[in-house]
């Protein structure tokens, strides 16, 4: 009964995933090229985008830009929204500005960078890192909220060291939000990173995509945008995961 | 632990524990002294037309009452308000749908989690290709980057209203459009706050790469304009109104939760 039940989901998935691309190919074949093109056509772009080598090469300078900016972001973040959960006085001055900080549509910012940095590399790790550091640190400052005062005074009563202090309470208090943060930042990220391939200097996944668009090529453009595609939902689904690996009771909502 | 606690604790001094300074004070000299970094750091390393706290302050009244300022905020928010509307009505229908009718769910729940996985950036040369380099094609980004986290936070709603609920409005024989606009629709109210709440966010950054893209006028395009020109202080003061808007749209739709959804705590 149950084995049924499976089967007959996983067949309705399958049937639904059929159809998309039924329609792809029928779009695309109705269409001008200009517009859609068939599925078809499209993963033979990408065949041959993966057989020169290109795909590879744009894939890597990507997330080169990606992981540089990420890691920053995360390793920025999260830090300095554990000192202020060790620091409440400092935590109440800031927590308004992370906030707003937070809400800022940073992709706003991206004409600022290009006219004072330029175009390389730095520049757009600085989109990345702008994108990512700011729900790291608004998250992890929600959880340095979470703890109890009366957690620290009990243990300054037991006179536990700093160390202790940070690891029995200020750690396993906050990590759970910055994961929730980190998660965030993984998203956000890669639409950072596509932003700044866009705006700032071409390069990467991005540049193929404008590359389709302006050969009016749009079945190499579909082909970089399904890359994307899947990039963002192996990214999410990592994101999941990694913010369900540290913090089981909390459940995404973003 | 054992080996840590054998070391008396020398450093346990109440750090910041003694600080009692009412919280209003405290954040509005943190204003200021973040205002005051930026200002010396602008000021010692970066050039003139760099933006920086006095500089902005000297232009902003002139921009808020320029005429062509006005419009473009206007036109950008316009397009968010339209494209949030746009969304909330659809999103929700989906999904309602997908939440309450299993193979609705099974059919679109790959697409709609891969879309909303996807950076809206990504799809703004083939948005141009359909709509072209106009008004449409920004109200179609908009309507991308903020229908899906709409639709799953409403599918994740009707799929948590409590199986007592429906019961009892079966039980009393209610019709399938009453039982929807009483039952599930309350029930799932705190779930689309969240997901309207995360949209606004995603629509405004929508809005602003559109611009971006297409050099249609708008607050992003002036940034972009004007950043150009190196008039980065009047640029900025479109910064400051699409912060504002953003925080703003985010106390109002927490404050109509507090009143309209006290029972709700899902944050």
């Amino acid at each position: 009964m149950r084995t049924a039940r499976r089967w007959l989901e996983a067949g309705t998935v399958a049937a639904s995933l059929a159809l998309g691309a039924v329609v792809w190919e029928v779009a695309g074949r109705l269409t001008s090229g200009a517009f859609w093109a068939p599925l078809s056509t499209t993963l033979a772009s990408l065949g041959t985008l993966a057989a020169s080598g290109a795909l590879v090469r744009y894939a890597a300078s990507s997330l080169q830009l990606y992981a540089t900016g990420l890691a920053l972001g995360i390793a920025v973040g999260a830090p300095f929204g554990l000192l202020l959960a060790r620091l409440p006085w400092l935590r109440v001055a800031l927590e308004d500005y992370i906030m707003m900080l937070y809400a800022t549509p940073m992709v706003a910012l991206i004409p600022f960078i290009l006219s004072m940095l330029g175009f390389g590399f730095t520049p757009k790790v600085l989109v990345v890192f702008l994108f990512a550091v700011f729900p790291v640190l608004y998250n992890t400052v929600e959880g340095a909220r979470s703890i109890r005062p009366e957690l620290v005074e009990v243990a300054h009563a037991f006179r536990s060291s700093e160390w202790q202090l940070w690891r029995d309470v200020m750690i396993p208090y906050t990590l759970p939000f910055a994961m929730t943060g980190v998660r965030q930042a993984i998203a956000r990220g890669l639409v950072g990173m596509v932003a700044a391939e866009f705006f700032l200097s071409p390069s990467g996944l991005g540049q193929m995509i404008m590359l389709g668009s302006q050969n009016f090529d749009t079945a190499n453009m579909l082909a970089a945008i399904l890359v994307i595609v899947v990039l963002g939902v192996l990214l999410m689904d990592f994101g999941r995961w990694v913010e369900r690996r540290f913090a089981p009771w909390r459940r995404a909502s973003e | 632990m054992s080996d840590a606690q054998a070391i008396p604790a020398p450093g346990a001094r109440r750090a910041g524990a003694a600080w009692r300074a009412p919280p209003l004070a405290l954040k509005v000299v943190a204003g200021v002294a973040l205002l005051a970094l930026w200002e010396a750091i602008v000021r010692a390393f970066a050039p003139t037309y760099v933006a920086r706290p006095s500089g902005i302050a000297l232009v902003l009244f002139k921009v808020l009452a320029d005429a062509q300022f006005r419009a473009a905020a206007g036109a950008t928010l316009w397009a968010v308000a339209q494209g949030l509307g746009i969304s909330l009505v659809a999103g929700t229908a989906v999904g309602f749908l997908m939440g309450r009718v299993a193979a609705v769910e099974r059919g679109l729940r790959y697409y709609v989690f891969s879309l909303f996985a996807t950076p809206m950036v990504a799809i703004l040369p083939l948005v141009t290709l359909w709509f072209g380099y106009n008004a449409d094609a920004r109200l179609a980004v908009v309507v991308f980057a903020s229908f899906f986290s709409i639709a799953i936070n409403a599918s994740d709603g009707a799929r948590s209203v409590p199986p007592e609920y429906l019961e009892v409005a079966r039980s009393f024989r209610a019709r399938p459009l009453a039982t929807l606009y009483d039952v599930v629709f309350p029930a799932s109210l705190p779930y689309l706050f969240a997901g309207v709440r995360l949209a606004a966010g995603r629509a405004l950054v929508g809005a602003v790469v559109a611009e971006f893209f297409i050099s249609i006028p708008g607050l992003g395009y002036y940034i972009l304009f004007n950043s150009r020109t190196f008039k980065h202080n009047e640029a900025f003061v479109a910064v400051i109104v699409l912060v504002a808007a953003g925080v703003g749209f985010e106390v109002l739709v927490r404050r109509l939760a507090q009143r309209y959804l006290p029972w709700a705590r899902r944050a």
